[in-house]
């Protein structure tokens, strides 16, 4: 501390594909400002896309580059192997939800109005439109990739944010039922402002422990402090709180299906999918990297906390009657599986193993359930999307095809085999076998076991009962619903059919591990 | 000596969390979670005058600024749905359930 | 001589042969998918992807005849499921081809016969979906280059079955038929199944190249028990005694559905997999005595059936099983009969479909008439059928050169020379043909016109007549063609082995010319009880014996009696204990895991202040675990 600070050193060219996520946000930002109303939505829908395709080019560039072998950013950020592997797989599942948003159908013209009132009447005349929906949605893009790839806890804590903020706006800007959309934005909020807290308060602890909030300084201060181990327990635990709330890891679960269901559902399909993956990435980093060192210590903890997810994940599943909760409860017990690989950890191979098994399932699933989503998106009444499930009854009778792709998703969340659940889960618990869970892995298998019961039931619900005289419609899905329901579709099927090439691009990218 | 500090910043971090359980006035709610914020921020700054070095206190203006982004965006939710339903109170935001 | 190396081949039409599977697969999944849209072309759509994978087949044949013999297996690498798990393959080899060539070419006239026999009927889309279906179902069985993608197209052919037999669901008969056809054959193929379970014990593989190469390994009785359990497959799907009885009733299917499946295709899988697994029986020799067994009864129990029908169709029917019985009792032999075995099935194949595609047509004439004492003196009416119908007959007594004349006379010397006694009941079974076929015949196109007032028979259109004649050639020159010069048996050896010595065909040795007197004598027979003789509109009672054939030998009493009453009484005692026991058991669990849930479910109030006390909860949890285990 001599007085002078230095300018720190920042590789822009490697950090180049959240930058051009965040420039492209703020440009949105400013057309907010300054671009006529008319013209909004015409700017921002090619804004989006091109950013987000641009930086998932950046992305592979970077990769094909050779994968840098130091974080970046005088230690901050981390752009390693498995870090341009979730970019990729974010900004894909990003750029389908985005195709999903029609915010004339998906989002409320005048979230300000009360429901109801004139001026809600008034903002439908003149066809308002929040078109603050693209930028909002990039920030938060932009947060999911800064989170996986933070190498410090500070930078991870700011990306959690960046990427929660904008969430808990997007929440409540659903065009119906706006008191459920509402309330998944308050809770979503309040819970997700009080977890975050925790994981502040873990990474204050750690810094008392440790001297520093960065991950490698962290594991080199396992071995060498000494006498401080509650404060380092403690520390570890917060943060562990933090991260598995994001993921919905039980007991931090609770908030999963109120807000999965009350959000629109564009933006439901984008945290199931994109949040997801970024929560695992962090998660991944966090303890794998920083307390990689006390693993001895943390997968007991983890052990439990996973066999708790799939169980109350799967178990709850069984008697819920509306179809997006019902998602967010399958999204519950998939948290717990891929937990299962989170614990599978030992030698390097084995390292490598369990996080290609990861990065596998996490494209897999995320594809999977951008689809269900798009698929609900299409199911309507006359209030809407026809949530409930009894509104279901007979849906594979009116239109086959559509029914035929959800029944295939939910075969796909359940693992059969040639869908690309399961050769996630295969990857997943053979790593688990192989680093000694194996009890993990027979809990992991009953509870598959017990979900698939819930997806069969949908599916015979659609197939062998006779559809209600009023039921709900299929509409005629925009080019952009079509587009993501057969992307995910292909996905689905591709990967449950061909999926080596995808497993050695996951085994690639975590053949180095994460840097340190 | 500073151990005082990081006690007070733990108390300050519990009374928070316990203000979140029990108060039902959303705003208050969230003036717990933000007292939560503080309390790390106490103990950031602590612990960067145990440690000897400055990542402490400059941490917690991060954590300043994204607690102001945050009370942004938390009182336009709060405030939309008080407009909503005439009340703060959290427990009466509960169709979502089961 | 053995079977040759398997080469991995790519390229030019053989490399294309999943083609010939996939054709016609995505020709059913347009038309089921599709819906009512596709009514208007459905039929042309379907016939176009039956043709088109025929001639897939057809260069891929050229292109295997212009490779070696000894390179003519060729084994085609298709799907890859991640290495060390699942590896799918295709084999082309002359037997799978042969078959190929047989399931398409047949398959493509008996689609185009059917544009005309299903005009009028509402679901002809549908009908030509799973007809679709089958041909891919039936073309993936012969092509797979392991069991478990051969039991796939087994199950696939075993549902495209079922679905035709009950296509006329409305016809409680038809629904029952299907059903029934469906259990049989679920009975043979749990037998398969286990059989392909105790494969994958003893060989830790179901590719046939590594079970083959390594049959010579495992021990006789290990052989002997995989080789029943095929055989019991091979039963249920061939309808081969003790598994025939649903053949009978699958009769209540369409008749283009009776050509295809059940006489020219589906009903010889049984043959294919006892020839493909020739290196497991050659093993086993106890295995094969039961197959030539196997054999023997059904002919004879098939022929002595065709006697007592006087349903058109259900005569047939006990022929075609008669049939495949001299196919089973060929392939039981060995390398020896391999040869005739295939040549006889390909030859049956087409002069079976023929007669059966006629018989639609006489049906066809005589609004859906099938009892055969109501037709009679229809050879004037219906020309071209009578002409094409009794090409077919010929063939299958065996009238010398025509096409069974080759191949039944083949089996039957190479059994003479294999066992006498087998031989000759055989040959006794060849006499009993010429009996039913020609009281068919007669019954049919001869003797006094016995018509309902309300039939006026015609001749079919074009689209029927063309299939017919087609076919009625192939029922001519086939059997010559193939057998002559051993020019089959040849092409056949590097597939499936081929004894040492070739057989040399003798036309009138003792056993050709005691067969051709047998027919003879049986055909005069039938001539002078049914064409000279008036047949009575209604059966007469008859013997005892006839009473016993036209009860199906008491196959379905047999079946009731052995099977069924046992079988309800277990089930009675198995469902008791299930209430009691197992029900309970799986019940409670299920209830208990759903009352589980509802109770959980209950925590999750809606108010976001107990969810904030879980996460706080959850943290204490947390923290308190990770101190426990962190200071242990």
């Amino acid at each position: 501390m001599n007085g002078t600070i230095e300018a720190p050193t920042i590789e822009y060219a490697l950090l180049a594909p959240m930058l051009v996520v965040f420039g492209a946000a703020i440009v949105g930002v400013l057309v907010e400002a300054f671009a006529p109303r008319y013209l909004r939505s015409a700017i921002h829908l090619p804004l989006t896309l091109l950013s987000l395709a641009g930086a998932f080019a950046l992305a592979v560039w970077q990769a094909l580059k050779g994968v840098p072998t130091k974080p970046a950013a005088m230690g901050a950020v981390a752009v390693d192997g498995p870090a341009l592997f979730i970019w990729g797989t974010i900004l894909v599942l990003a750029f389908v939800s985005v195709l999903l948003i029609k915010d004339e159908e998906h989002f409320v013209g005048s979230a300000a109005a009360l429901p109801g009132s004139a001026e809600e009447e008034q903002s439908l005349v003149e066809r308002a439109a929040h078109t603050e929906v693209y930028p909002l949605l990039l920030f938060a893009v932009g947060g999911m990739l800064l989170f996986p790839a933070a190498n410090d806890l500070l930078v991870a804590f700011v990306a959690l944010e960046v990427m929660s903020l904008p969430l808990y706006l997007l929440c409540g800007l659903a065009r119906r039922r706006r008191l459920l959309s509402q309330e998944a934005a308050v809770k979503y909020f309040l819970l997700g402002a009080f977890s975050s807290a925790f994981f502040l308060y873990g990474t204050a602890l750690l810094y008392g422990y440790a001297g520093s909030v960065d991950l490698a300084k962290i594991n080199l201060a396992l071995g060498s402090v000494g006498g401080q181990d509650t404060l380092l327990y403690i520390g570890a635990a917060m943060l562990g709180v933090g991260l598995l709330f994001k993921i919905g890891a039980a007991p931090f679960q609770a908030w999963k299906p109120d807000v999965y269901q009350g959000s629109p559902t564009p933006i439901t399909a984008l945290m199931a999918s994109g949040t997801l993956v970024a929560a695992f990435g962090a998660l991944l980093r966090v303890f794998w990297v920083g307390l990689g060192g006390l693993d001895w210590d943390w997968r007991p903890v983890f052990y439990g906390v996973a066999i708790l997810t799939m169980v109350v994940g799967a178990i709850l599943a069984i008697t819920q009657t509306d179809i997006k909760r019902m998602l967010a409860y399958s999204s519950i017990a998939h948290g717990g599986f891929l937990l299962v690989g989170v614990i599978a950890t030992g030698s390097a191979a084995q390292n490598t193993a369990a996080l290609s098994g990861l990065l596998f399932y996490l494209v897999a699933y995320g594809f999977t359930t951008v689809g269900a989503f798009a698929v609900v998106t299409m199911v309507r009444d006359a209030g809407g999307e026809a949530w409930h499930l009894s509104r279901w009854a007979g849906l594979g009778k009116r239109s086959p095809l559509l029914a035929g792709t959800f029944a295939f998703f939910l075969l796909a969340f359940a693992g059969i085999p040639l869908t690309s659940g399961f050769f996630g889960k295969y990857a997943v618990f053979q790593a688990a076998v192989s680093g000694g869970a194996l009890p993990l892995v027979i809990v992991g298998v009953v509870a598959s076991a017990v979900a698939a019961f819930f997806y069969v039931r949908v599916i015979v619900l659609m197939f062998f009962s006779d559809p209600a005289a009023d039921g709900p419609s299929v509409v005629l899905p925009s080019r952009g619903t079509a587009a993501v329901v057969g992307i995910a579709a292909l996905a689905t099927v591709v990967l449950g059919v061909f999926p080596q090439p995808l497993l050695d691009l996951a085994h690639s990218a975590a053949q180095s591990l994460f840097v340190r | 000596m500073t151990t005082h500090y990081l006690v007070l910043s733990a108390l300050l971090f519990a009374i928070g969390g316990v203000g979140v359980l029990v108060r039902r006035n959303a705003i208050v709610v969230f003036m717990c979670v933000e007292l939560m914020l503080n309390a790390c921020n106490l103990a950031f700054v602590t612990f960067a005058r145990q440690n000897g070095n400055l990542d402490g206190q400059l941490i917690a203006f991060f954590v300043m600024i994204v607690a102001a982004a945050e009370v942004v965006i938390g009182l336009a939710i709060i405030v939309t749905i008080f407009r909503t339903r005439r009340s703060a109170s959290v427990d009466d935001a509960s169709l979502l359930k089961y | 001589m053995e079977p040759a190396e398997i080469i991995q081949h790519s390229g030019g039409a053989i490399g294309a042969a999943w083609l010939m599977i996939a054709l016609p697969l995505v020709g059913a999944a347009i038309l089921l998918l599709g819906g009512r849209r596709t009514d208007r072309f459905g039929h042309l759509l379907g016939v176009l992807m039956a043709v088109a994978s025929f001639a897939v087949a057809a260069l891929s044949f050229v292109q295997l005849l212009g490779l070696a013999p000894g390179e003519r297996r060729r084994g085609i690498e298709l799907y890859d499921f991640v290495p060390g798990l699942a590896k799918v393959g295709l084999l082309v080899d002359p037997l799978s081809i042969s078959f190929c060539l047989l399931i398409t070419g047949v398959g493509s006239l008996i689609h185009i016969y059917s544009i005309g026999y299903m005009a009028h009927d509402p679901n002809r889309r549908r009908f030509f979906a799973y007809l679709n279906l089958f041909v891919a179902a039936m073309l993936l069985l012969v092509l797979a280059d392991n069991y478990v993608a051969l039991f796939v197209g087994w199950e696939g052919v075993g549902l495209a079955s079922y679905l035709l037999i009950g296509f006329w669901q409305h016809k409680p008969s038809a629904a029952t038929a299907a059903k029934k056809a469906f259990i049989v054959n679920r009975v043979g193929d749990f037998g398969l199944l286990i059989g392909l379970f105790t494969i994958f014990a003893t060989f830790h593989t179901l590719a046939f190249n590594d079970v083959f190469a390594n049959a010579s390994k495992a021990s006789s009785g290990t052989l002997t028990a995989i080789g029943l359990l095929l055989l019991v497959g091979a039963c249920g799907k061939s309808a081969q005694l003790p598994l025939q009885s649903w053949l009978l009733d699958a009769m209540e299917g369409p008749t283009p559905v009776s050509a295809l499946i059940h006489a020219a295709t589906m009903v010889t899988a049984g043959v294919y997999l006892i020839v493909r697994s020739g290196p497991i029986y050659q093993g086993a020799e106890t295995a094969q005595l039961v197959v030539t067994i196997v054999g023997v009864a059904t002919l004879l129990a098939g022929a002595i059936i065709g006697t007592a029908k006087d349903d058109i169709k259900k005569a047939l029917a006990g022929s075609t099983m008669s049939q495949i019985g001299y196919m089973v009792l060929a392939a039981g032999i060995g390398p020896a009969g391999y040869a005739f075995a295939i040549a006889h099935l390909i030859t049956h194949g087409f002069f079976k479909a023929d007669m059966f595609l006629g018989a639609g047509s006489v049906m066809h004439a005589m609004n859906d008439e099938v009892d055969m004492r109501k037709y009679g003196a229809l050879r004037k009416v219906m020309p071209v059928t009578f002409a094409t119908f009794a090409i077919g007959y010929l063939a299958i007594i065996g009238f010398p050169l025509l096409s069974g004349y080759f191949t039944k006379d083949g089996i039957i010397e190479t059994v003479m020379e294999h066992n006498a006694v087998l031989g000759w009941l055989a040959v006794l079974g060849a006499g009993i043909t010429g009996f039913y076929m020609s009281r068919l015949v007669f019954m049919t196109f001869f003797g006094a016109k016995r018509w309902e007032p309300t039939a006026h028979p015609h001749e079919s259109p074009a689209v029927m007549t063309w299939p017919l004649v087609i076919l009625s050639v192939g029922a001519i020159g086939l059997g010559a063609f193939l057998v002559l010069g051993n020019r089959f048996m040849t092409f056949l050896a590097p597939a499936v082995g081929a004894p040492e010595e070739m057989p040399s065909f003798h036309p009138f040795s003792l056993t050709g010319l005691a067969t051709l007197a047998l027919v003879a004598v049986g055909a005069v027979f039938a001539w002078f009880r049914y064409g000279a003789a008036e047949v009575p509109a209604v059966a007469p009672r008859g013997s005892f014996l006839t009473t016993f054939a036209r009860r199906d030998l008491y196959g379905d009493a047999l079946n009731e009696a052995l099977f069924m009453r046992p079988g309800q009484w277990l089930t009675r005692l198995a469902v008791f204990f299930d209430n009691r026991g197992v029900d309970g058991l799986v019940n409670g669990l299920a209830a208990g895991i759903g009352g589980t849930s509802g109770r959980l479910r209950r925590i999750q109030t809606g108010f976001v202040r107990s969810y904030a006390l879980s996460i706080f909860l959850g943290a204490a949890i947390l923290a308190g675990a990770w101190l426990v285990v962190g200071n242990l």
